[in-house]
């Protein structure tokens, strides 16, 4: 059977958050794991108004900048999705 | 405190005092507050500003070290509101004391450039649809229309500072 192995928290800022109506998603690590430009891929699938923002989004694993997407993620791991800054 | 990310007000005269120190002459302060742009959703009534915590602080922090080492000074201001704000509100409070006023405009002016660029906060327009008047029937309404009187709104992005 394949059942996931865990999840990771996947956080929504501004308007990617608005893209997908939320700005948490509990996102399953499927058998074979989780690469992060995988995950990026998943959730662009699933929410197709998403894929515009993403491209432009930088990403970041549990407080830190992602410089390589082919980072494998953890379960329990938190994975924020940034559009490009705005404050001021 | 220099660094600040706050659901409160900010404070102009508050920024001010804690710019206050011996042999600082030159003191540059910059507020942007929210402005009543029109936008695709119409006017602007209120913007909503979010951070990425604690990323956001430790960003600001990043920023108020690297302007004290480049500038030459202790007295630095980074604060930065979050929540609803509507127009006319302070979003952003930037400042430096310096010796003189070269260094403190420069020092103000990398503050808020750089606080723009890499710090997690995000503002996401809360707008007002604009009704636009219905043009009055007369004897030239035929031939006006598509005159551009009646002009769309310009599109464009609300910014505050």
């Amino acid at each position: 059977m394949n059942r996931p192995t865990g999840s990771v928290t996947v956080l929504l800022f501004a308007s990617a958050r608005e893209a997908v109506g939320r700005g948490e998603l509990a996102w399953p690590i499927p058998p074979g794991g989780l690469t992060a430009a995988a995950l990026v891929a998943a959730i662009g699938a699933k929410f197709p108004r998403l894929r515009p923002t993403l491209a432009t989004c930088r990403f970041v694993r549990n407080g830190g900048y992602l410089d390589d997407l082919e980072t494998r993620l953890r379960p329990g791991d938190e994975f924020a999705v940034h559009p490009p800054y705005g404050g001021g | 405190m220099s660094v600040r990310l706050t659901d409160e007000p900010l404070r102009v005269d508050a920024a001010m005092r804690e710019l206050e120190g011996p042999g600082l002459g030159g003191v540059t302060l910059f507020a942007g507050r929210v402005r009543p742009d029109r936008g695709p959703g119409g006017r602007v009534v209120a913007l909503l500003y979010e951070a990425h915590e604690p990323l956001a602080t430790r960003a600001l922090r990043a920023i108020e070290t690297e302007a004290r080492r480049r500038f030459r000074t202790d007295r630095v201001v980074l604060w930065h509101r979050v929540g609803r704000l509507r127009v006319g509100e302070v979003a952003v409070i930037v400042g430096a004391a310096c010796s003189h006023r070269a260094a403190a405009f420069d020092a103000a002016r990398f503050l808020i450039e750089r606080l723009k660029v890499a710090v997690p906060i995000w503002k996401t327009e809360r707008a007002r649809p604009v009704r636009r008047p219905r043009p009055r029937p007369g004897p030239s309404a035929g031939r006006s229309r598509g005159s551009g009187r009646a002009r769309r709104p310009a599109a464009g992005r609300s910014r505050a500072g």
